[in-house]
C-alpha cells in the first residue's frame, strides 16, 4: 500500500511561505526584512489555489516562494542586519546599565542610515545579481529615474536627509549630462502630473516623470522608510549606471563638480565633463562651453556673432549638399518594396532630422517665468549649444543680457501686455536684473511659447512659431507615447475619418434637423408634422423590433406623407418642399437599411454565441465587455469634438 | 487623628521623663537635655490652641509635668548644698557645657554618661572574654525626643534686668509660676571649691567602664592639650626628618647580588614586539586608524564611500529565471495627461461632478484632464509623493501573476455556423392561427397523414382542425372541470385514431373527419373495438385480490359515444404525457403525481394495462418507446433511464445534468437524444457516446417546455419555451459514425403571446414537411411554415 499523503506535505503547500514563515525562517525583523525584498527584488506570489497553500484555517495574504527566500537565507547582507541588531541591543544595554559614554561609543559605531546617507554595507552584489547584464539595468531604469527624480526635488525633512537629496540630485544631473552628450532623448511631455521624458539608451526606451519645480506636498500617510529603502538601492544603481555610460562615451566619471557653482543655481552648468584620456572636444564644447564662458557674456556675443557671419553662412549649405550628396552615412537607408506582394517589415524609425541637429545653429533666452531646467536640458539634448536666460534664474547661463544680438529664439511664457499697461508696468517689473520694456520685441528674433520646444522635439522637426506666439492659444499638446490602435479614437485625424457609418448618419440626420428648424418660419405645422414623423422612426429605430414592425415602418411615411397633403390642403398651401424630403428620405432609409443589418448581425451573433461553451461564452462576453467600453469611449470623444466642431463652424 | 498619635507618644514618654527627673537635677536638664519637657510643653500648648477634645488628656500631661517640675524645685529647694556627688557633678557638667566641642569624647555621650552613672537603664553582663559589658536600654526614638528648637526660656520675668531681684533670694518664675532660686553666687562657689580637696588628675568625668570617676595623668592631659590645639600627640614624632639617600647619591662599591645580568635587561620583548607589530599592521591593514575630528572623518568617508567602478565588466548574460515575473512598467501618459489637451478630452459639468463623487480609490483615473492656457499655470501635482510611494508598495508587496492577455478579435472565438439560408427548408413564418379554445391550448398534434390537427386545452375540448385551412371540423367536450392534457394520434396510417388524456381518463377516440373514409373509420373503431373482446373472454391477466387495477377500460357512454369517443381508460393519477409505440398497439401514459405507478404501458388490442416499474427513483415527467428497438427511456426530474423491454433489465442512464427536465425527444435514427429542461437549457446527447450531453444551448430565457425532432427525415428540431418563442435547430447526424452531429440554430418564431409566464406550452412536426405547430397559453394554436 502507498504511503498516505498528508495535507501540506508536498506540493503547491511546500511552494510557498506566508510572510510571517518567511520572516521567522530567515530571523529577521519586519523591517529588516522589507529591506532585503526591496533590494533583493523578492516581491510575494499568488498561488493558484489559496486554499491548497495555506497550512493555517485564517486567510493569510501574502505568500513567497520558498525558493526565494532560501536565496535570502545566503545573503551577505543578513550577517549586516544582524550586526546592527546586536549593536543596537549593546546600546540598549549600555543605556540600560546608565553607562552613557559606552552607549556613545557604540553609537558612534553604528551606522545611522536614515541620518547620515550612509550605511555600512554596500549593495554592488545586489545589483549585479539583479541585472546580471547592463541592459537588464536599463530596463529596470524607469522607477529609478522617477523616483530620484522626485527626491531630488524634495524638501529635506528627518525622514529624508539633505544628503541624500544633493546625492540624487547630483546623480539625476549626471544622467542627464549623458542624454545630453550622447542625443539619446527622443520624447518629452507636458502633462498635467509633471514633465515626461523618454530616452533610447543602447536600444532601450527609458521612460520617466520629473515633477514640476514646485515644493512637493507630502502626504501624511507615506512612510518614508520604505521609500528611503528604494532610494538608497537605487542610488547605487544609478551611480553604476552612470559610470558606465560615461566611460562608454569616453568621459570620465565623476565628472567634475564645481560646489560653488551649484550654490549659486547653475544645477548642469555646475558639472565639467572630462575626457578619458585626451579631452574629447565634442564632449567639453557641450558641458564646458557655458562653464567657461562667464566674464564677458557681450563681447563672447559679439564675436560669436562675427563669426558667424564671417563662416558659417555660407559655408555649411555648400558643405551640407556635398554631404546629402556624395558622402557615404551611417544613417538608416529605408528599404521600400520595389516589387508588390512582399510582406512588410516593421522598420527602426527613420527619423528625417537628427536629434542632436534640431536646435543646432539657435541661440535661445528663457524669460525668467519660464522653466529654465527642463528647457535647459532639452535644449541641450537636442543639439542647442547657447541658451541664455535672466540671472534670477541662477547661473551657468550663455548669457543674462537679453539685448544680446546673437539670440535667435526667445521663448517668453508671460501673457502680452497692452501698450497703455506696458508703460506703468516698468515700475512693477523690479525682479528682473536689467529693465527691458515688456512689450519690447528685438527685431530678427523669434518669440515662441515653451509648448512650441516640446512640440518640436516630439515631431522632429521645427515647427511654425506663427502657432506659438506669446498670447496665442496654443494648439493642443499630444502626447507622443500613445501608439494609436486600429479604431480607435485619434485627435490628430479629422472626424470623417474616424467615424463610424451609423455615427455619420445619426449626424447628417441632425444636421438636416437643424436644417428644417431653420425652415420652421415657413411652414409651422407642416414641418412640426415632419419631424414628429422623424422623432417617431427615430425613437422605433433605437428599440429592437421585428420584422413585421418593420414593414410598418416603411408604410408609416406613405401615411404619413398623404395625411401631410392633405394637412396642406386643409390649410390651403402647397405641400412642403419635396427635395428636403427626398433627401431625408433617403438618408432615413439609409439608416434604416443600416439598422437592419446591425440587428441580423446581432442575431447571427446571438445564435453564434448560444453554440459556444460556458466558458468560451464568458471569456467572449468579458472581452466584448472592455471592447464596447472602450468604443462608448472613443464615441464620446467623437461626439463631443462634433459638436465643438459644429459651434466652430456656427461662428465662422 | 494626628493629635492623638502624638499624645499616645508622648504618654509613653512621660514614664521616662520621669526617672530621668529622678536621676538628675531639674537645673541640668533645664540646660542640657530640655528636649523632653520642653518640647512637652510646647505639644501641650499646640494641643490646647488647637484641639478642646484633647483637652483632658493635655491637662493630664501638663500636671505629670507640673508634678515632675515640683519635684526638680523640691530636689534643689530640699538640697541647699547639694551632695558631693551631685556637686561634682553638676560642676562636670558645667564645664562641660562651657567647651562642649573639645572635650567629647567619642562614643560617649555625656548625657548617656550621667544616665549611666546613677540608674539602671543599662544591665552589666558578661561579655565573651569575661569582661563587663553594659546592656543599654533601647532608646525609644520619640516624637520629641529629638526637639531641640522648642527651647523656652526657663525665667519667665521677661525683659527685665535682673539685679531687680537683688534683694530677693530668687531670680524670677518659671513657666509654671513657681520660684527660681538664685543660685550659689561665686563668693559661694569659690568657697565651696575651696572646701574641696580636688584628688590628683580629677577630671570630674567617669569611666564610663568601669563607673569609676576617670582621673587622668598628666601625660594624658597633655595629650588631650596637645590634641586640643591641633598639634600631633606624640611629643617625639617628627614630622619633618631628614632625608636619607639610599639610591641615589651613595654609590655602592660592590652590588648587592652578585646574579649576572639577566638577558631582558638588554634584549627587548619579544612579546611587546609581537604587540606592537599587531598594532602596526592594524595601521597598515586600516583597521586602526590615527585620531581626526569628527567632521573630518566623516568628510573623508563621504569621499571614500562613493566608489566608482564598471559593476558590468565582464558582463555574461543568464537566462531568466522562467519564475521571475519582471514587474509591470507604468502604462505611458495618454492624450487627456496633457495639460494641455484636446478639447473633446475636458470633462463636461457632470462627468466632473460624477467623478469627485467618487471615492478616491473606486475612481477609474487618479486624475481629472484639465487644460492650463499656458505652462507658467501648471500647478504641481498634489498626489505626487503618494503617487510614487504607492508604485513602491506595489514593487514589493502586490503579488505578481502572469496573466496573459487574450489578445485576439473576440469573434474569432464563435463557431462558424453555415447561414440560416443554405440549410433551407425550415419554417419561418406563421401561416394560420388556430383560434377557438378557451384558455390555454395544452397539446397538439398532427395526424400520421398530415392533413388533420388535434388540440387539446384549458377548456376540457379535443378539437380536430383542417391543417393547411384552420378550420375546426370535429369537436368534443372531454371534461367540464378538467384541462386536456395531451392529445397525440395513433402513428399508423390505416387508422384514425386520437388519445387525449384529461385528468385521470384516457379517451380513444376516432374524430369525424374530410379524409376519413368510412372504411377507414370502420377499420379505426375494429381496433379500438377489438379489446373488448379480449377482455371478456377472459384471458386478461387475473388482478391479485385487494388490489387495485393498474387501469380500468371502460365505453365513456352513449352521448361520448356518439361524438366518436369510443373507449375510456382510468388510472390512479393526472395523465401528462402520452407517447404511442411507432406500431400502434402500445403506447405509454406517465403521470407525475402517481408515486408508483406514474408509468404505465397500455397494450390496445388486449385492453389491458401494465405497470412496469415497481418503483422509480425520481418523479417521472416523461417517457418515450426507442423508434427502432425495444428500448424504453423514461426521464425523472434528473436522469433520463433507458430500460430494455425484452431482458427487463436498465441499459443505460442517461444524466443530462439539468435541475428539472421538461421533455425529451430521441432522433428518429434512435442514437441521438434531446432533452429540455425547466433551467433554460436545451441538451443534445449522443448516445453511443457519452451519458452527459453533446452540447448544451442557451437561447431562451425562460424554461423550455417541449422539444420535439422532426420525422419525416428533415434534420429539424424545435423547442418550445414559456419566453413565447419557438426555435428552430438544424440538427444533422451524419451516416458516418466518427463524425460528429452539426447543431445549428436556425430561425426563432415569435408570435405567441405570454400569459400568466407561461408561452409555447407544446410543439408538433408535420411527418413529411417542414412545417410545425405549436399549442401557446394565449389560447392560440399556429402553423409555421
Amino acid at each position: 500500500m502507498a504511503k498516505i499523503k498528508r495535507r501540506g506535505q508536498a506540493g503547491q503547500a511546500k511552494n510557498y511561505l506566508t510572510r510571517t514563515q518567511a520572516v521567522k525562517k530567515l530571523q529577521l525583523s519586519l523591517p529588516d526584512f522589507r529591506k532585503l525584498c526591496i533590494w533583493k527584488g523578492i516581491y510575494p506570489r499568488e498561488p493558484r489555489n489559496k486554499k491548497k497553500v495555506s497550512k493555517s484555517a485564517t486567510a493569510s495574504t501574502t505568500f513567497y516562494y520558498t525558493k526565494d527566500i532560501q536565496y535570502l537565507l545566503h545573503e551577505p547582507l543578513l550577517q549586516k542586519f544582524r550586526e546592527q541588531k546586536v549593536l543596537e541591543k549593546k546600546i540598549s544595554r549600555a543605556l540600560g546599565r546608565g553607562d552613557v559614554t559606552d552607549a556613545a561609543r557604540f553609537e558612534r559605531s553604528a551606522a545611522r542610515p536614515d541620518k547620515t546617507g550612509k550605511p555600512r554595507y554596500t549593495l554592488h552584489h545586489v545589483i549585479r545579481e539583479r541585472y546580471p547584464t547592463f541592459v537588464d539595468a536599463l530596463r529596470d531604469l524607469d522607477d529609478c529615474l522617477s523616483m530620484l527624480f522626485l527626491f531630488a526635488n524634495l524638501p529635506s525633512t528627518s525622514a529624508v536627509p539633505a544628503k541624500m537629496i544633493a546625492r540624487c540630485e547630483r546623480l539625476c544631473l549626471e544622467f542627464e549630462h549623458y542624454l545630453i552628450v550622447s542625443h539619446g532623448l527622443r520624447k518629452s511631455f507636458l502633462s498635467i502630473k509633471g514633465i515626461y521624458y523618454q530616452a533610447n539608451i543602447q536600444g532601450e526606451d527609458i521612460l520617466w516623470l520629473v515633477p514640476y519645480k514646485f515644493n512637493q506636498r507630502i502626504v501624511g500617510d507615506v512612510d518614508f522608510r520604505i521609500m528611503g529603502t528604494f532610494v538608497e538601492f537605487y542610488m547605487t544603481l544609478l551611480g553604476f549606471v552612470n559610470y558606465r555610460l560615461y566611460t562608454s562615451i569616453g568621459l570620465k566619471y565623476p565628472p567634475k563638480f564645481d560646489q560653488l557653482k551649484d550654490d549659486q543655481g547653475a544645477e548642469l552648468g555646475a558639472f565639467a565633463l572630462e575626457g578619458v584620456n585626451i579631452a574629447t572636444d565634442g564632449a567639453k564644447a557641450a558641458a564646458g562651453d557655458d562653464a567657461e564662458h562667464g566674464p564677458d557674456p557681450m563681447l563672447q556675443a559679439a564675436v560669436d556673432k562675427l563669426v558667424r557671419q564671417l563662416k558659417e553662412e555660407p559655408g555649411v549649405e555648400s558643405e551640407v549638399a556635398v554631404d546629402a550628396e556624395e558622402m557615404p552615412s551611417d544613417a538608416l537607408d529605408k528599404f521600400e518594396p520595389v516589387a508588390p506582394g512582399g510582406d512588410v517589415l516593421p522598420q527602426p524609425s527613420h527619423s528625417s532630422s537628427d536629434p542632436a541637429e534640431l536646435f543646432a545653429g539657435m541661440t535661445f533666452f528663457l524669460s525668467r517665468e519660464t522653466p529654465r531646467q527642463p528647457l535647459e536640458f532639452i535644449l541641450r539634448a537636442f543639439g542647442c549649444k547657447r541658451i541664455g536666460w535672466d540671472s534670477v534664474l541662477g547661473e551657468g547661463s550663455f548669457t543674462t543680457d537679453e539685448s544680446d544680438p546673437a539670440i535667435t529664439h526667445q521663448i517668453v511664457d508671460r501673457p502680452v501686455v497692452q501698450a497703455a499697461m506696458s508703460s506703468e508696468g516698468d515700475g512693477e517689473d523690479n525682479q528682473t536684473s536689467q529693465k527691458v520694456d515688456l512689450n519690447q520685441r528685438y527685431p530678427g528674433r523669434v518669440y515662441v511659447q515653451p509648448q512650441w520646444v516640446w512640440d518640436c522635439v516630439n515631431d522632429d522637426e521645427l515647427k511654425s512659431s506663427e502657432l506659438y506666439a506669446p498670447g496665442a492659444p496654443l494648439p493642443p499638446h499630444l502626447s507622443p507615447f500613445v501608439k494609436t490602435a486600429h479604431g480607435q479614437y485619434d485627435p490628430t485625424l479629422p472626424l470623417e475619418v474616424q467615424e463610424t457609418e451609423a455615427e455619420t448618419l445619426d449626424a447628417d440626420l441632425a444636421e438636416v434637423d437643424e436644417a428644417e428648424g431653420d425652415e420652421v418660419e415657413n411652414g409651422m405645422d407642416v414641418e412640426s408634422g415632419n419631424d414628429d414623423s422623424e422623432e417617431e422612426a427615430a425613437a422605433e429605430l433605437s428599440e429592437e423590433e421585428e420584422d413585421e414592425e418593420d414593414e410598418e415602418d416603411e408604410e408609416e411615411p406613405a401615411t404619413l406623407q398623404r395625411q401631410r397633403e392633405l394637412e396642406a390642403e386643409i390649410a390651403g398651401k402647397a405641400v412642403a418642399s419635396k427635395t428636403v424630403d427626398a433627401k431625408t428620405k433617403a438618408k432615413l432609409e439609409a439608416r434604416k437599411a443600416l439598422e437592419k443589418k446591425t440587428r441580423e448581425e446581432a442575431e447571427d451573433l446571438e445564435r453564434a454565441k448560444g453554440m459556444l461553451s460556458k466558458k468560451k461564452r464568458k471569456l467572449f462576453e468579458q472581452m466584448q465587455y472592455t471592447n464596447n467600453k472602450k468604443s462608448a469611449e472613443d464615441m464620446k470623444l467623437r461626439s463631443k469634438r462634433r459638436k465643438m466642431e459644429k459651434e466652430l463652424a456656427k461662428k465662422a | 487623628m494626628g493629635f492623638k498619635s502624638v499624645d499616645k507618644k508622648r504618654k509613653t514618654q512621660v514614664p521616662e521623663s520621669e526617672s530621668d527627673d529622678e536621676l538628675a537635677g531639674g537645673f541640668f536638664d533645664g540646660v542640657l537635655s530640655q528636649s523632653e519637657d520642653d518640647s512637652d510643653f510646647v505639644a501641650d500648648d499646640d494641643d490646647d490652641d488647637d484641639n478642646d477634645d484633647q483637652d483632658d488628656s493635655a491637662s493630664e500631661g501638663s500636671q505629670d509635668d507640673e508634678d515632675d517640675e515640683e519635684d526638680d524645685d523640691d530636689a534643689l529647694l530640699s538640697d541647699d548644698i547639694p551632695s558631693d556627688l551631685d556637686g561634682e557633678e553638676a560642676l562636670g557638667k558645667l564645664l562641660i557645657t562651657d567647651d562642649e566641642p573639645e572635650i567629647e569624647v567619642p562614643g560617649v555621650d555625656p548625657k548617656r554618661q550621667d544616665v549611666g552613672d546613677e540608674e539602671k537603664n543599662y544591665r552589666i553582663e558578661k561579655d565573651a572574654n569575661g569582661g563587663e559589658r553594659y546592656v543599654y536600654d533601647e532608646i525609644e526614638p520619640g516624637y520629641d525626643t529629638d526637639d531641640t528648637d522648642a527651647q523656652g526660656p526657663a525665667n519667665t520675668i521677661g525683659d527685665i534686668p535682673l539685679d531687680f531681684y537683688d534683694s530677693y533670694p530668687h531670680i524670677g518664675y518659671d513657666i509654671n509660676g513657681k520660684k527660681i532660686m538664685r543660685p550659689a553666687s561665686g563668693d559661694a562657689l569659690q568657697n565651696l571649691l575651696d572646701s574641696i580637696e580636688v584628688p590628683k588628675g580629677w577630671t570630674g568625668l567617669t569611666d564610663i567602664n568601669t563607673g569609676n570617676p576617670l582621673n587622668l595623668t598628666d601625660e594624658e592631659l597633655e595629650l588631650v592639650r596637645r590634641v586640643q590645639m591641633g598639634l600631633i600627640p606624640n611629643e617625639l614624632h617628627d614630622p619633618y626628618p631628614d632625608t636619607v639617600e639610599y639610591f641615589t647619591s651613595i654609590e655602592e662599591k660592590m652590588p648587592l647580588s652578585s646574579a649576572p645580568e639577566p638577558k631582558r635587561r638588554f634584549l627587548p620583548s619579544k612579546n611587546e614586539a609581537k604587540q606592537v607589530m599587531k598594532l602596526v599592521r592594524a595601521i597598515r591593514e586600516g583597521r586602526i586608524m590615527p585620531y581626526k575630528p569628527p567632521e573630518e572623518r566623516e568628510r573623508e568617508a563621504e569621499e571614500e564611500d562613493e566608489v566608482h567602478f564598471d559593476l558590468w565588466q565582464n558582463e555574461e548574460p543568464q537566462d531568466a529565471n522562467p519564475m521571475h515575473i519582471p514587474a509591470p512598467k507604468l502604462p505611458p501618459p495618454g492624450y487627456d495627461m496633457s495639460y494641455n489637451p484636446p478639447e473633446e478630452y475636458l470633462p463636461t459639468k457632470e462627468e466632473r461632478e460624477e467623478w469627485e463623487k467618487l471615492d478616491p480609490e473606486e475612481r477609474e483615473k487618479e486624475y481629472l484632464p484639465q487644460k492650463y492656457g499656458a505652462l507658467r499655470k501648471v500647478p504641481a501635482w498634489s498626489e505626487m509623493v503618494k503617487e510614487r510611494f504607492e508604485r513602491c508598495m506595489d514593487l514589493y508587496l502586490a503579488p505578481r501573476i502572469r496573466k496573459n492577455r487574450l489578445n485576439i478579435d473576440p469573434n474569432s472565438l464563435l463557431p462558424k455556423l453555415p447561414s440560416p439560408s443554405e440549410l433551407k427548408p425550415f419554417p419561418t413564418v406563421c401561416q394560420t392561427i388556430f383560434r377557438g379554445h378557451e384558455g390555454r391550448v395544452r397539446s397538439v398534434s398532427i395526424d400520421p397523414s398530415g392533413t388533420a390537427l388535434a388540440t387539446g386545452g384549458d377548456d376540457g375540448t379535443v378539437r380536430v382542425w383542417e391543417l393547411l385551412t384552420g378550420r375546426q371540423v370535429w369537436s368534443v367536450k372531454l371534461s367540464s372541470d378538467e384541462a386536456v392534457n395531451t392529445v397525440r394520434w395513433r402513428p399508423s396510417k390505416d387508422s384514425f385514431i386520437l388519445a387525449a388524456a384529461a385528468g385521470e381518463d384516457i379517451f380513444l377516440m376516432v374524430p369525424s373527419h374530410a379524409t376519413v373514409t368510412p372504411s377507414l373509420d370502420q377499420v379505426s373503431r375494429d381496433i379500438l373495438a377489438a379489446g373488448f373482446g379480449y377482455a371478456t373472454h377472459g384471458q386478461q391477466q387475473p388482478v391479485a385480490v385487494g388490489k387495485e387495477p393498474a387501469a380500468k377500460w371502460a365505453r365513456p357512454g352513449t352521448k361520448l359515444e356518439d361524438e366518436g369517443v369510443l373507449i375510456r381508460i382510468t388510472v390512479r393519477s393526472t395523465v401528462k404525457v402520452i407517447h404511442w409505440h411507432r406500431r400502434g398497439d402500445h403506447f405509454a401514459t406517465v403521470s407525475p403525481s402517481g408515486q408508483r405507478s406514474s408509468v404505465a404501458i397500455h397494450t390496445l388490442s388486449k385492453h389491458m394495462t401494465q405497470i412496469p416499474f415497481r418503483k422509480l427513483s425520481g418523479l417521472a415527467q416523461t417517457a418515450a418507446f426507442h423508434p427502432l428497438r425495444p428500448l424504453f427511456f423514461v426521464a425523472t426530474q434528473r436522469t433520463i433511464r433507458c430500460y430494455d423491454l425484452q431482458k427487463l433489465e436498465l441499459v443505460k442512464v442517461v444524466q443530462p445534468g439539468a435541475k428539472w427536465i421538461s421533455s425529451f425527444d430521441i432522433h428518429p435514427s434512435g442514437d441521438n437524444l434531446i432533452v429540455s429542461s425547466y433551467d433554460k437549457r436545451l441538451l443534445w446527447h449522443d448516445l453511443d457516446l457519452s451519458n452527459r450531453p453533446y452540447k448544451t444551448m442557451r437561447f431562451h430565457s425562460e424554461a423550455i417546455r417541449m422539444v420535439r425532432f422532426h420525422r419525416g427525415g428533415l434534420p429539424l428540431f424545435a423547442d418550445a419555451s414559456d419566453d413565447g418563442t419557438l426555435q428552430i435547430f438544424h440538427g444533422k447526424v451524419p451516416n458516418d459514425q466518427l463524425e460528429n452531429p452539426t447543431i445549428v440554430p436556425v430561425k426563432m418564431l415569435k408570435g405567441h403571446k405570454v400569459v400568466n409566464k407561461l408561452g409555447v406550452l407544446d410543439i408538433d412536426w408535420h411527418p413529411r414537411e417542414p412545417w410545425c405547430v405549436s399549442a401557446g397559453a394565449d389560447g392560440t394554436a399556429q402553423l409555421w411554415m
